[in-house]
């Protein structure tokens, strides 16, 4: 059966469809064939699956075959059987007849013969060509095709259809299909059946000897192709699949090894996607195939059918796992086969997957976590195929164009260097290419880092080239292998790893001096015998290379360093671009950082900074420190290139934040150099930058500061500086953020000009201005290096230094300072509520009450307002002041004593006003303390008795004087108390008089009341009246009798002292010192206690002894009225009716004047004596009056002479008024005589309930 | 066979918050690089990876030529790096930290005892 494989082939290439054959008994293909040929494919075939499931297949196509055809004809049983898939899978049989007779006669036995054939499935198409107009012959049409139904057709199934050429047949093609996909399904399920038959018979003999795969192969693959003809392409794979298991099972079967493959040439190209690419008759070895060439066969089957499918992403993923898994095949071959084939392999086949896959794939038909699966493949691939890339580059002598990054090394430097038998050895003819190799690796000056980091290469090589491909070398012994490193320094023997500490490119350097000492160059006497050299390694290895690689493109990107590093590029560009599609954003990023080194190499700074930003910010992101620290120089490299100072400041910054122990001190120190430089040079404009990470800071430790509203004070602040040496900053400034209020920027605050930073903690004194009240926290430290602005965000914990390179940005800060919101500091009260005499210096108390507050050197203003006058002569007194009011007030007395411990002794001093202001002493700092200021109200206004028949009227606001303070105090003076202190100043005495009694011989005796009204005890010494005009002293001239002085009187009492005095009986109107009032003058004495109230006056204590002592004068005026005499009129008020008065109703009102004696010229005033002018006066709300208000009446001059006064009322109000009343204008009160003598009231009865009035409405 | 191990926990965020190197290979210099280097790219495996299961242990999640990368997710999604008992004793002891009040989740484990711990557990098994 084997041999039918090249058969097998043939017939499978030459057949791509499923068969169905036309039995053209009625010669009428030819005019059906377009029609039958117009309705393909099959547009919905309802076919079985492997599992006998039903499945739709939608366009199937069928290719007619006339059973006449060669093609069907030809063949023998065997062939068919063998092949049975390509055999049709439907008979139809095409039939006309008009005759029922010829019908019976002849067509009937004729189908009868071809249907009985039962391995077919058949059914027959009957063909009308009778033109539907023709009646006579539809009819008999209809009869034949009755006919043929009964006979053909049976219940189970229908196996005739009638096709109208002339009709309509819409019907006809629907049911064609439906007979052709019926067939076809039943054709298709005996096949597979009898395929999965013999299938399973194969299986059954697999352990035997006499088992051959070939055939197994043929058996499943034809199986297959019948699945994927009848477009099952999901079963197909399966086939492939189990194909494929089983190939895989037999092929690594003890005792049947065979040849592996790949030594044809161009087998360096993967053919994974190419299932033609070799005949399978040239594979074939034994019974079985070669394992190199039938997995990749049978990859490519599955993939193409995987596309058929629509599944790139399957062939990515499922093609991945095959390189993986064909690699590992190859390397168990590697010795045998050609040199670095692996590697050529994976290269080609990861392209041409590649390739494949990202035509097949159309963006955004497939769900997306399919696609970012599928673009995550494909990052795999091109990475894959970069490593090897990278490999068979440095292998050739280009590993001093593959940067030394952390992704290629750990690459590179664990992946095993390619194992073949033998080491190639140099060609003949190659000392030229040789010396040229030299010469580039002599050139190639490993690139010193930036900032003078020394950092030890990162190995692209697993162990040291040069000893693994001397070893592998045949004629070399291991024993030679010593001697190579001879020349080196530092190599450590034993370890199979990376032998040398150095550098690769050390090693390069020293590598041609080494050879010199074996042999000279150009003299290669014996190249088998003696150790090659690195560029005779690479050199060889470009020679086998170039045999083994058959790819010219893959040949010409490894020709030329330029052609090499255009290839690299490419590949890192698709994997990144692909991890990024993907979302590995790590994979990808770190990809853009090998493309930045790249770009780097050829100066396109700014392509890789870029790059090289991406790469840093995520790893700074993500915060491995290690990997930033192996970036960041690069990038700051090409910051530095590109004048990007803000950028380069930056990355500098970053490096000197990067822990402490990933760089030595003295590239720490190269860092802060570079930073101070830059900041100190010409930069246009300055530059901004965030040193969050470098300089943290923090309040002191401990409770935070506490200010009152107002107040500035000083703020400590710790600040850490992450710089290696010692910066000196221009400024440094600090913002403070309220924390209830956060739209509001926050204040700076400056520090000392220029303040340097120790590596590590300093501590910083920040001037605070007055603050608003509120919390506040740390904002920001912004501060100046030359032209260099930074700022910083972040708190450290204030904790030890080694923890404080993690940030707290999460935890709540702690508030550093608090403004507490105004509040009293301080009070000024008046001691004393008590009057104090006025016109006297007399000592006005002050307490000054700090509440919690220092009033260190606190300035006090006095200014006093009109009417007082500070006495400047003598001092302020000041002391301290204890509250008496209540039992505590001892015990707190000494508790003040105690908390003041400048001086607690003093506690009373003597101060000068200068420029009305005094200074506080440090004393007085906190304690409530009381300030006597002497003063002396002036009042220029003489106090006046009153009497019963003059009273007067107290004015409580005549005593009242006022004192403005206003108290400076706080640390610069900028809290202001501002306070008005009123003090009330009194005489000494009220004075009342009266005259208690008249004696007959005119003499009267006055009696004269002496009110105290202060609080203090007042000792009358003397008293003495000073007469007006008019009077005249009685006996006692003037004097009370001494005998009763001194008198004491108390506060509040009141005391009488008596004169008596008499009227003058000659008027003596021509004297000048008479006094228009009469005087009383009392001495007296006042021992009072200034805290209380009314005291001694200031300036008396100061007149020296007590005999010497002036005693103080009170003056009093005293109004005295002589008696009135002579009525001259009387006013008499005349009964009103009895019936009372009443509210609305009309009353006459009547009063009687009479003269009581004669008028006497010098009394009278007015001009016409026989009349008197008269004036009535009412309340208009309470009375209308009708008549003359005003007016003369006649009253002659005598005596006795009387005239009646009447007028019309109306009483307006119910109620107890007042009447109207008369006056007479024109004559002295004190001569009219009024009867009642008083005001009375009159009562107005409520209106009559008739009454129609119209009464006004209050 | 003389083994190398790399074992990093990685705080919320992929920052990494603890890192050892165990195993009893002779230390290569660069080996801490690259390891940590293979492990961070393998945060892009464990990130797609973490949310479609609920199991902690993520067996081998990469494989970097001969290297194997194994993760652990707590509940917390921190990732520890490594084999699965010893995980599991770990992920003890990090609890232990955790309960720290003084330890703030998501910042270096410094704690020179839970490296002493770590350190036998993976002699212990590993």
């Amino acid at each position: 059966m084997a041999n039918y494989l090249a058969q097998f082939q043939t017939v499978k290439t030459s057949c791509d469809r499923i068969v169905a054959a036309v039995e053209d008994v009625s010669d009428l293909w030819p005019t059906v064939k377009g029609l039958f040929e117009e309705h393909q494919p099959l547009k919905r075939a309802f076919l079985t699956n492997r599992t006998r499931n039903p499945v739709l297949v939608e366009n199937l196509p069928v290719e007619f075959i006339l059973t006449t055809d060669a093609r069907l004809r030809s063949r023998s049983p065997q062939e068919q059987y063998l092949f049975w898939f390509r055999e049709p899978y439907a008979t139809i049989v095409l039939v006309t007849c008009e005759d029922l007779d010829e019908f019976k006669n002849i067509l009937k036995p004729r189908l009868k013969l071809i249907v009985q054939n039962d391995e077919r499935e058949w059914f027959i198409v009957f063909v009308s060509k009778v033109h539907p107009s023709n009646d006579q012959a539809t009819k008999s049409v209809k009869k034949v095709y009755a006919k043929l139904e009964v006979d053909f057709s049976s219940k189970k199934r229908e196996r005739c259809c009638k096709l109208d050429i002339h009709g309509p047949n819409a019907h006809f093609w629907e049911d064609l299909e439906l007979k052709i996909t019926e067939c076809i399904r039943n054709t298709l399920d005996r096949r597979v059946l009898f395929y999965e038959d013999e299938i399973r018979k194969l299986t059954e003999q697999r352990f035997m000897p006499i088992w051959n795969f070939c055939n197994f192969f043929i058996l499943k693959e034809s199986l297959a192709f019948i699945f994927e003809m009848a477009h099952l392409h999901e079963d197909a794979l399966r086939e492939y699949d189990e194909l494929e298991l089983c190939y895989l099972e037999t092929v690594n079967m003890l005792g049947k090894q065979r040849e592996f493959g790949g030594f044809d040439s161009e087998d360096d190209q993967a053919t994974l996607l190419k299932p033609g690419s070799k005949p399978l008759t040239q594979i074939v070895q034994d019974d079985s195939f070669r394992e190199f060439d039938f997995r990749q066969y049978l990859f490519a089957c599955q993939s193409r059918l995987l596309f058929k499918l629509n599944r790139p992403s399957e062939v990515s993923s499922r093609g991945y796992s095959f390189v993986i898994s064909f690699a590992k095949a190859l390397t168990l071959h590697e010795s045998v086969l050609p040199f670095c084939l692996r590697e050529v392999w994976v290269i080609t086949a990861c392209l041409a997957l590649l390739d494949a896959t990202a035509s097949h794939h159309h963006d955004g038909i497939v769900a997306p976590n399919i696609e970012k699966e599928l673009y995550r493949l494909q990052g795999d691939l091109y990475s894959l195929a970069r490593v090897k890339f990278m490999r068979l580059g440095y292998l050739i002598g280009y590993g001093t164009d593959i940067e030394k990054s952390p992704l290629n090394s750990a690459c590179l430097s664990m992946l095993p260097w390619p194992k073949p038998a033998v080491w190639p050895s140099l060609p003949p003819d190659a000392s030229s290419e040789v010396l040229e190799k030299e010469k580039t690796i002599l050139q190639a000056t490993s690139r010193t880092k930036h900032f003078g980091i020394q950092r030890k290469p990162l190995p692209l090589e697993p162990s040291v080239l040069l000893r693994v491909a001397n070893r592998r070398r045949a004629s070399l012994s291991t024993g030679n292998i010593p001697e190579i490193f001879d020349g080196r320094t530092g190599f450590t023997e034993g370890s199979g790893l990376e032998a040398s500490p150095r550098t690769p490119s050390s090693r390069k350097v020293q590598a041609p001096p080494m050879s010199r000492t074996n042999s000279s160059p150009g003299n290669f006497e014996s190249p088998l015998d003696r150790p090659m050299r690195l560029a005779e390694i690479f050199v060889a290895a470009e020679h086998a290379l170039r045999l083994t690689i058959s790819d010219h493109d893959l040949l010409k990107a490894l020709s030329s360093t330029q052609d090499f590093e255009h290839k690299y590029l490419n590949l890192t560009k698709g994997a990144a671009e692909n991890y990024h599609r993907s979302w590995w954003k790590r994979h990808g990023v770190v990809l853009d950082g090998e493309i930045a080194a790249v770009c780097f190499k050829h100066g396109k700074y700014d392509l890789a900074a870029n790059s090289y930003e991406k790469v840093c910010a995520l790893y700074a992101g993500e915060r491995w420190q290690d990997l930033l620290a192996e970036v960041l120089p690069n990038l700051a490299e090409c910051q530095k290139n590109l004048n990007d100072h803000a950028g380069y400041m930056s990355s500098c910054v970053r490096l000197l934040s990067l822990d402490k122990g990933l760089f030595s001190p003295k590239e720490r120190q190269a860092f802060q150099i570079e930073v101070v430089n830059l900041a100190h040079s010409e930069m246009e404009n300055p530059v901004p930058l965030d040193v969050s990470s470098l300089i943290t800071f923090s309040g002191s430790t401990g409770p935070p500061l506490q200010l009152c509203d107002g107040d500035p004070g000083t703020l400590l602040v710790t600040v850490w500086s992450g710089f290696p040496d010692d910066i000196t900053l221009d400024s440094l400034s600090l913002t403070l953020v309220a924390t209830n209020n956060t739209d509001e920027g926050g204040q700076a605050l400056k520090s000392s000009a220029a303040t340097v930073l120790k590596p590590g903690r300093n501590t910083i004194t920040f001037d605070l201005p007055p603050q608003k009240p509120g919390s506040y926290v740390l904002g920001v430290v912004t501060g100046q290096i030359g032209r260099l602005r930074f700022r910083s965000h972040s708190f450290s914990k204030g904790g030890p230094a080694d923890t404080d390179d993690f940030m707290s940005y999460e935890k709540p800060t702690r508030p550093i300072l608090k403004v507490s919101k105004p509040r009293a500091l301080v009070d000024l009260a008046s001691a004393v509520s008590s009057a104090l005499l006025i016109n006297e210096a007399q000592w006005i108390g002050i307490i000054v009450h700090p509440i919690n507050y220092s009033l260190k050197g606190a300035i006090l203003h006095i200014d006093t307002g009109p009417g007082l006058k500070i006495e400047d002569s003598y001092g302020i007194e000041m002391e301290r002041y204890v509250e008496i009011d209540c039992d505590a007030g001892a015990s707190k007395a000494e508790v003040s004593v105690e908390d003041s411990p400048v001086s607690p002794k003093q506690d009373s001093e003597v101060l000068n006003l200068c420029d009305g202001k005094i200074v506080f002493s440090e004393w007085a700092s906190n304690v409530s303390s009381i300030l006597w200021v002497p003063v002396r109200a002036l009042s220029e206004k003489l106090a006046r008795g009153s009497s019963s028949v003059t009273p007067l009227k107290q004015d409580i606001l005549e005593g009242m004087r006022t004192v403005a303070l206003k108290l400076e105090f706080g640390m610069h003076h900028n809290q202001i108390f501002e306070r008005t202190v009123a003090a009330h100043f009194t005489d000494p005495f009220d004075v009342t008089t009266r005259v208690v009694n008249k004696c007959n011989d005119g003499t009267m005796v006055l009696q004269v009341m002496l009110h105290s009204l202060v609080k203090v005890n007042l000792i009358v010494l003397d008293a003495w009246l000073d007469l007006q005009e008019g009077f005249v002293h009685g006996k006692s001239e003037g004097r009370p009798t001494s005998t009763f002085f001194p008198l004491v009187v108390s506060p509040g009492s009141r005391a009488a002292v008596v004169f008596s005095i008499s009227l003058e009986k000659t008027m003596s109107s021509g004297k000048d010192l008479q006094l228009p009032e009469s005087i009383l003058n009392i001495k007296y004495e006042i021992n009072g206690d200034r805290a209380a109230g009314a005291h001694k006056p200031v300036d008396a204590d100061h007149s020296g002894s007590d005999s010497e002592r002036r005693a103080l004068v009170f003056k009093s005026a005293i109004v005295l009225q002589r008696p009135v005499l002579d009525p001259c009129l009387t006013v008499g008020f005349l009964q009103l009716p009895s019936d009372g008065l009443r509210v609305g109703k009309l009353i006459t009102i009547q009063w009687r004047v009479e003269r009581l004696k004669e008028l006497k010229g010098s009394e009278a005033v007015e001009q016409q004596h026989d009349e008197v002018l008269y004036e009535v006066n009412a309340n208009s709300e309470n009375w209308m009056i009708a008549g003359r208000k005003r007016g003369h009446v006649s009253l002659s001059e005598e005596k006795g002479s009387r005239v009646v006064i009447s007028i019309l009322c109306v009483p307006l109000v119910a109620g107890y008024v007042r009447p109207p009343q008369l006056s007479l204008p024109n004559v002295e009160e004190e001569n009219v005589r009024s009867n009642p003598p008083g005001p009375h009231l009159v009562c107005v009865l409520p209106p009559l309930l008739s009454s129609s009035y119209c009464v006004p409405v209050k | 066979m003389a083994n190398t191990a790399c074992f990093i926990i990685v705080g919320r965020n992929d920052i990494p918050i603890y890192e050892a190197e165990v195993g009893s290979a002779p230390k290569r210099e660069d080996a801490a690089q690259l390891h940590q280097f293979i492990l961070h790219a393998a945060l892009d495996v464990v990130q797609d990876l973490a949310w479609t299961t609920s199991a902690m242990f993520l067996k081998s999640v990469d494989r970097f030529n001969d290297l194997v990368v194994s993760v652990y997710v707590t509940a917390g999604h921190i990732l520890f790096n490594g084999i699965k008992s010893f995980f599991q004793e770990v992920h003890e002891l990090y609890i232990k930290v955790l309960l720290n009040p003084l330890y703030l989740p998501g910042s270096r484990i410094t704690s020179s005892h839970f490296d002493t711990k770590v350190r036998a557990l993976a002699r212990k098994y590993l």
